[in-house]
């Protein structure tokens, strides 16, 4: 499991042991990872942000056109894993999550425990802290030399 | 902004690439893909229609390496350029970092690179976001096309550079400018996210 | 009997807090009549599990599925009567219930209605 920031792991980590969920991806409502247990490649998880912030943005915006209250949750049944998609508000914003599990927990399950998740991460969140240095002001060469790298030039 | 993970040193920006349709943006996506090394890119996530239209987005991770001891992500997004896709282009470019514009060069194509210029200006602020405020490239992509059916860079200026921004000439279809309006774009990126955190 | 018809004839036992059909593939709450304060998508999911789980301990040992699960606590109790077409019949009660009315009105319910 991996988190942004510290505040979001207790929450995080007890709801995975609870729902017994198998990938589970928190995210900022535009796509951007916050915290994520279950992928072995960051770019995977990237992907699996995008596409799930796509659903629920698309979701919004449907009902939005049919002038019917916010749709907040998405699930999709397959055969052997379901995938559990809801927007959810936290003291840092509208933040999204991902969850797919499998046979061995269920939906309702899956849905009781993500609400206490939500519960918990209002609790848990910290004031925002001062913004800090990122980068250094000689950042430049670095971003040219590892663009010439990925681009092999 | 770019979102900053100061425990594990990862920072990861959106990018989006925007235009009217057919003027390159999934181009510029498929060049990246197929010159980035496989394990410092992910798949190229790409929504289209069956006749190869982007529907909702194309998208590609970048694993750019590290900057300033930050593991640096990119997460490039195109929009659907046609003019009915707009509520999905807003979806697409809700929290973008930065945005590049690219023109089909194409003196036919001249209304509707201002109509789809206009349309990203209004996006943003519905978003609350001035474009002068954003980071912004201009790529003028096609220029490889014969001089009587294209308008040069000098003229393109006229029309869209109204702010100064970086404008590059591209053929994405051969790679040309390609690399080049990544780097302008993340380079503005970044200094904005330096410029953003003063020293403590 | 419809599903409303088989919770409220169990609802009608005094010391009942509530009941509810599950879908037990999902634990999703099917039909309810719950008092003020149960938490029927909480005990919907929860039961399901539980019943779930049974089911597998009972294949374990190679016996059927069991028709009734009691689950007793020091104010109250939960009854569950798994169906054959994926639902689960959930009672909640308090301590001051007759329990062997409840037991068979839980079962009656169970087998008319699924």
């Amino acid at each position: 499991m991996r988190a942004i920031e510290r505040w979001v792991e207790v929450p995080l980590q007890t709801f995975l042991s609870e729902s017994a969920a198998r990938v589970t991806l928190l995210m900022t409502s535009s796509g951007q990872v916050v915290a994520q247990h279950g992928f072995t490649r960051s770019l995977d998880v990237m992907s699996a942000a995008a596409l799930g912030a796509g659903i629920l943005a698309s979701t919004a915006e449907l009902s939005r056109v049919m002038g019917t209250r916010p749709l907040d949750a998405v699930v999709h049944q397959g055969s052997a894993v379901g995938v559990y998609l809801a927007g959810f508000d936290t003291p840092r914003g509208r933040w999204l999550g991902l969850v797919v599990f499998g046979p061995e927990t269920s939906l309702g399950l899956v849905q009781m425990f993500f609400a206490r998740m939500v519960g918990d991460l209002g609790r848990a969140a910290p004031a925002e802290e001062p913004p800090r240095q990122v980068l250094a002001e000689d950042f430049e060469a670095e971003l040219n030399s590892s663009l010439r790298t990925l681009f092999g030039r | 902004m770019p979102l900053v993970n100061f425990t594990t040193r990862e920072i990861t920006c959106k990018l989006v690439y925007y235009g009217p349709g057919r003027c390159g943006k999934t181009t510029n996506l498929l060049y990246i893909h197929g010159r980035v090394p496989e394990q410092r890119r992910g798949n190229l996530v790409s929504l289209a229609t069956q006749s190869d239209r982007t529907l909702f987005f194309d998208f590609l991770p970048l694993e750019l390496g590290m900057i300033s001891g930050f593991a640096t992500r990119f997460q490039l997004y195109t929009v659907p350029g046609q003019v009915y896709y707009n509520a999905t282009r807003r979806l697409v470019l809700q929290g973008a970092d930065g945005v590049v514009f690219v023109v089909d060069s194409q003196a036919r194509r001249f209304d509707d690179n201002l109509e789809s210029f206009q349309n990203l200006q209004e996006n943003l602020l519905d978003q609350g976001v001035d474009i002068r405020n954003l980071p912004l490239v201009l790529q003028y992509n096609k220029q490889d096309l014969p001089p009587d059916l294209i308008l040069a860079p000098a003229e393109l200026d006229d029309a869209f550079n109204f702010r100064g921004v970086p404008s590059l000439p591209s053929d994405a279809l051969h790679g040309t400018g390609v690399f080049e309006t990544l780097k302008s774009l993340s380079a503005l990126v970044l200094q904005r996210l330096a410029a953003r955190a003063p020293v403590p | 009997m419809s599903l409303d018809l088989a919770l409220s004839d169990i609802t009608r036992i005094p010391g009942v807090r509530g009941a509810l059909v599950v879908s037990r593939d999902d634990g999703l709450v099917v039909a309810d009549a719950l008092m003020e304060g149960v938490d029927g998508g909480a005990v919907a999911a929860l039961a399901a599990s539980l019943a779930g789980r049974m089911r597998g301990v009972t294949a374990v040992l190679g016996q059927p599925e069991p028709v009734l699960l009691t689950l007793g606590g020091t104010e109250g109790m939960l009854l569950l009567a798994p169906g054959q077409s994926g639902l689960l019949l959930v009672a909640v009660a308090g301590s001051d219930v007759n329990v062997a009315e409840l037991r068979l009105s839980v079962l009656a319910a169970a087998g008319t209605t699924f």
